[in-house]
């Protein structure tokens, strides 16, 4: 059609198969690393013996739609251990990818930003002569001799522009599917092809957004120079700098309320020191001396201690794991009250790392969590953000969508809770010694983790998409009657 | 006549809309990003004084014999934050803020029967933090509002949108035309043209650094001396270079264009794709092609690397070092296992440092095919902060760290009670160490290194700039007035 029109579709072509490929290709290398660190952390039966010494590492797969929109399912840690002594949070993952860490001073484009960015600076100049043009030609007044109305001329421009902005946005999408379906490493399932239609969708909400923005801008304006500067004001108001100067400021101005981090700390100090001291004195009763550690028992034997802690992160938990190879016939009259001691220390252990996760979870919540969705809600103001976070919760790489990876990592720290109590792993021999065998770990339930279902990643969307579309309606209703009471 | 076609487009713009909205966007950024580092220079700067002297406590433990040192090496080295971080945050949070130069403690230990056991313990070397600091971050991703998101992208968004109409929205209007007529020459017509333009953004933007600064230095707890002025004024220099490289490349695309609607078009997808999408994709795009070694890769490189080393030493075996004087062979020996061990670990880190940096290098060098990025990257090392000052920080640490051995070296050469054997127990001299002779390590900015990185970067902004103006020179000078 257009000038404008056909330079701005090759170029928004050209962008989005380009970083499409780079895309592609980071997501095989995270894939790559997610698979070698699967097959690095099975559990090794020559190393991992007893029941005490079971720490399970599991993964966070990537997610193959954050070539869509990123979110936070690159950057934050994706690998953590599963243990019974604490109830693990996003605040314990590590990164399991051999990654250069400077990698991440480049910053990297997925294809909604192209989106963000092109299609909105696309709709706005497809709309800013759509009515000032033509009133500047004449060819409104002509138009209007006609016996059309005036919400048909407006309604038929705005469906016209829309079908032309929605040809790019189509051939962009199609490109990408093309370039996967090359890759041949991304595996979609109905699912996936149900959240690209969501994202479509909310791409096309966003467009018309834009369009509507520029039509009012058009239709309140007499010249067409100063609707085309009015609309590139408030572009790049909208979309380059009110988000990122939004986060910028709640990140800053939102401080972390220090004292409760602190007091949280020191509330799981004190769960553990309560801990310790039943520990000892359950020691002191015990008739027979000698430490935990080895109970005087002779034979070849190892039992680390593991204490965990940090104050930024909120972490605490004691563990001492057991793996004794040998134990001396002389020996053998001790056992009994090393069961003993196990068998009541463990379950006090367990209650201590549920107790410190009730006071943990609290504490992140009120802090980190609350300081992020606040940031989130301040970014709404710009309908960019809202796209960029309506589609992250369609790709399912947005807070919620890592959280359900946690939730599922929880679960299955209950599965192996579950499994212990069913083997009575407290109260038996191995779970400290293998001199009688070390644990065969066949029947040990294995970690699955399953993405939100399409339906959960729209709920969490809907609110953005919903105001969206309304902000659209509300554009379109004041284009309108403004248009309609104009004089021409 | 220059001045004179200035003034009056000055005056021009200073009655537009843009020019209102230009004012208030920079106002509101620059005041944005003072208050956003209010104190942040004093809490960094408390938090680095606190590491550090955590870390020379850490040494100070170590100094009840030289052996102890020797074995635990002088802890974690910091970065020193730079007190223009409100220039460039460079990616601060991406980057590690320390290096390890501590022990690792593994030890092996044996027993030949009817001996006595002999235990051997690594010693102290460098080891680079390999995962991002930022991995808890929830917080959505964003453009820090930095003096470099400011310069380097909203700078060139104004130059757009007041050099988009300057020549085909006259020659719409048909004043060129008249301009033309009355015997004014075409390059005095330009010249004053960009000077207009240069000065109604430059102006503003000028004012609104001055009031970020006043508000920093006064309620903000930014010192600023002699050196950050220094720094700030040549940081102001590139800005404005930057800018009249998009102001020229306004008055080029203007006067190419038929309309000016066309070209403001062309202007603005040429800032979408130079200045916003390009330093990212091609970043990506280039770091991609040779990939650094994977963890599996790596593991398996190293541990082939350290059998090779095990395998000249008869390990788990045969006597251990003594503390005879002059030393036995067999001490020596030991002394020299143990300091190849460490050596080799430390060779083989570095090496993965090394192709991690080249690997970011080559994407800088190739993204700097956009003036964004090297705006970005001067003002970076002009500020002292980024990778630029990680660069130098590393080779900071990698000249301490064998100062810092030969001091061992040196104190255990002076103590005439030492086998001179150094590395293993037995060998080296037991007599504590002052610490205040030991060297300690301190990160610096210093202006002629960060000078030197920002020299052709700035040269190479110039010469951007010398192109776009003498391609907007002769299209002026052919363009056709009607």
């Amino acid at each position: 059609m257009s000038f404008r029109f056909s330079v701005a579709v090759i170029i928004c072509l050209l962008l989005v198969v380009t970083n499409t490929i780079v895309l592609i290709d980071d997501y095989e290398g995270r894939l790559a690393s997610y698979n070698t660190a699967v097959r690095k952390h099975q559990i090794d039966p020559d190393m991992v013996r007893t029941y005490s010494a079971l720490q399970i590492k599991i993964d966070r797969p990537p997610n193959p739609l954050s070539i869509f929109n990123q979110g936070l399912d690159r950057r934050l840690g994706n690998s953590l251990v599963i243990y019974y002594t604490y109830v693990p949070a996003l605040w314990d993952t590590v990164s399991h990818s051999a990654d250069n860490p400077f990698l991440s001073l480049l910053s990297s484009i997925d294809l909604v930003f192209i989106f963000q960015v092109i299609l909105s600076l696309l709709a706005l100049l497809f709309a800013y002569d759509a009515v000032a043009g033509e009133r500047e030609d004449g060819t409104l007044r002509l138009m209007l001799t006609t016996p059309i109305s005036r919400s048909t001329i407006l309604l038929a421009k705005y469906i016209a522009a829309m079908i032309c902005l929605i040809v790019p946005l189509i051939i962009s999408l199609l490109l990408t599917l093309i370039l996967f379906a090359e890759s041949g490493s991304l595996n979609f399932s109905g699912d996936d092809w149900l959240r690209m239609g969501g994202i479509l969708l909310t791409s096309t909400v966003y467009l018309s957004l834009f369009y509507l923005i520029g039509l009012l801008v058009s239709t309140t304006t007499r010249r067409t120079a100063t609707a085309l500067m009015l609309s590139m004001l408030i572009w790049g108001t909208l979309v380059m700098v009110y988000p990122s100067l939004s986060v910028f400021l709640a990140n800053r101005l939102m401080p972390l309320n220090e004292s409760k981090l602190k007091s949280a700390y020191r509330e799981m100090e004190q769960i553990w020191g309560a801990f310790e001291r039943e520990r000892e004195d359950f020691l002191k009763k015990d008739p027979v001396e000698g430490e935990e550690i080895n109970f005087n028992v002779k034979g070849v034997i190892m039992t680390p201690s593991i204490s965990n802690s940090n104050e930024a992160k909120l972490q605490y938990h004691i563990s001492r794991w057991a793996d004794w190879d040998n134990i001396f016939p002389e020996s053998e009259e001790q056992i009994p009250h090393v069961l003993a001691f196990y068998e009541f220390i463990e379950p006090k252990r367990l209650r201590a790392a549920e107790k410190t996760w009730q006071v943990r979870a609290q504490a992140l919540e009120q802090n980190y969590i609350r300081k992020a969705n606040f940031t989130r809600n301040m970014m709404r103001f710009s309908p960019a953000a809202m796209y960029d976070l309506a589609t992250e919760a369609w790709a399912g790489t947005d807070f919620d969508g890592v959280e359900d990876f946690m939730v599922a990592a929880q679960q299955y720290r209950q599965t192996i809770l579950r499994y212990y109590r069913d083997k009575d792993a407290f109260s038996s021999r191995q779970w400290f010694a293998v001199d009688k065998g070390a644990v065969s770990w066949d029947d040990l339930p294995e970690f699955s983790y399953q993405r939100a279902e399409a339906s959960t990643s729209a709920l969490r969307a809907m609110p953005d998409v919903a105001i969206l579309f309304l902000i659209n309606v509300g554009l379109f209703l004041a284009a309108f009657l403004i248009f309609v009471k104009q004089e021409i | 006549m220059v001045l004179h076609i200035a003034k009056r487009e000055l005056y021009d713009h200073l009655n537009s809309l843009r020019f209102a909205f230009t004012v208030v966007l920079f106002l509101a950024l620059m005041i944005a990003n003072a208050i956003g580092h209010f104190g942040e220079y004093n809490i960094r700067l408390t938090e680095y004084r606190k590491k550090v002297a955590t870390s020379l406590d850490t040494m100070k433990g170590h100094t009840d014999s030289l052996f102890s040192l020797m074995l635990n090496g002088p802890g974690q080295l910091y970065k020193k934050p730079s007190a223009l971080t409100f220039c460039a945050d460079g990616g601060e949070r991406f980057l590690p803020e320390y290096v390890e130069a501590r022990n690792y403690g593994w030890m092996r230990s044996w027993q030949a029967p009817g001996e006595k056991p002999v235990t051997i313990q690594n010693i102290w070397h460098l080891t680079y933090p390999q995962s991002n600091p930022n991995l808890w971050d929830i917080t959505p991703d964003y453009t820090n509002i930095s003096w470099v998101a400011i310069i380097s992208l909203v700078l060139p968004f104004i130059a757009i949108l007041f050099t988009f109409d300057a020549i085909a929205g006259e020659r719409e209007q048909g004043t060129l035309r008249l301009t033309l007529s009355n015997s004014v020459p075409r390059d005095l017509v330009l010249v004053g043209k960009f000077l207009g333009a240069f000065l109604s953004i430059g102006i503003p933007f000028v004012i609104a650094v001055l009031i970020n600064l006043f508000l920093l230095y006064t309620a903000g707890g930014v010192p600023l001396g002699a050196n950050e002025w220094g720094r700030l004024g040549l940081i102001l220099l590139v800005a404005l270079i930057y800018l009249s490289i998009f102001i020229a490349l306004g008055l080029l695309v203007s006067s190419r264009a038929k309309r000016s609607s066309v070209s403001l078009t062309i202007l603005l997808l040429i800032w979408v794709v130079w200045v916003v999408l390009t330093p990212s994709t091609l970043g990506s795009l280039v770091s991609g092609l040779q990939p650094t070694k994977t963890i599996e890769e790596l593991d398996s490189y190293r541990w082939q690397q350290r059998k090779n080393l095990n395998a000249q030493y008869p390990l788990g075996k045969g006597d251990g070092p003594t503390r005879a004087i002059p030393a036995t062979e067999m001490t020596l020996l030991w002394a020299e296992y143990v300091k190849k061990e460490a050596q080799l670990k430390e060779q083989l880190h570095q090496e993965h440092l090394t192709d991690q940096i080249s690997q970011i290098n080559r994407a800088r060098t190739i993204t700097r095919i956009s003036p964004a990025s090297i705006v970005q990257y001067t003002i970076e090392s002009l500020a002292g902060t980024g990778f630029s000052h990680h660069l130098s920080f590393l080779e900071a640490v990698h000249r301490y760290a064998p100062e810092f051995r030969q001091f061992l070296l040196d104190t255990d050469g002076a103590d005439p009670k030492s086998p001179h054997a150094p590395y293993v127990p037995e060998g080296a001299s037991e007599s504590p160490v002052r610490f205040s002779e030991i060297p300690k390590f301190e990160d610096s900015n210093r202006v002629s290194t960060d000078l030197n990185a920002a020299l052709m970067d700035i040269l190479l902004l110039v010469l951007f700039f010398v192109v776009s103006f003498a391609l907007a020179y002769l299209s002026f000078l052919r363009v056709d007035v009607l």
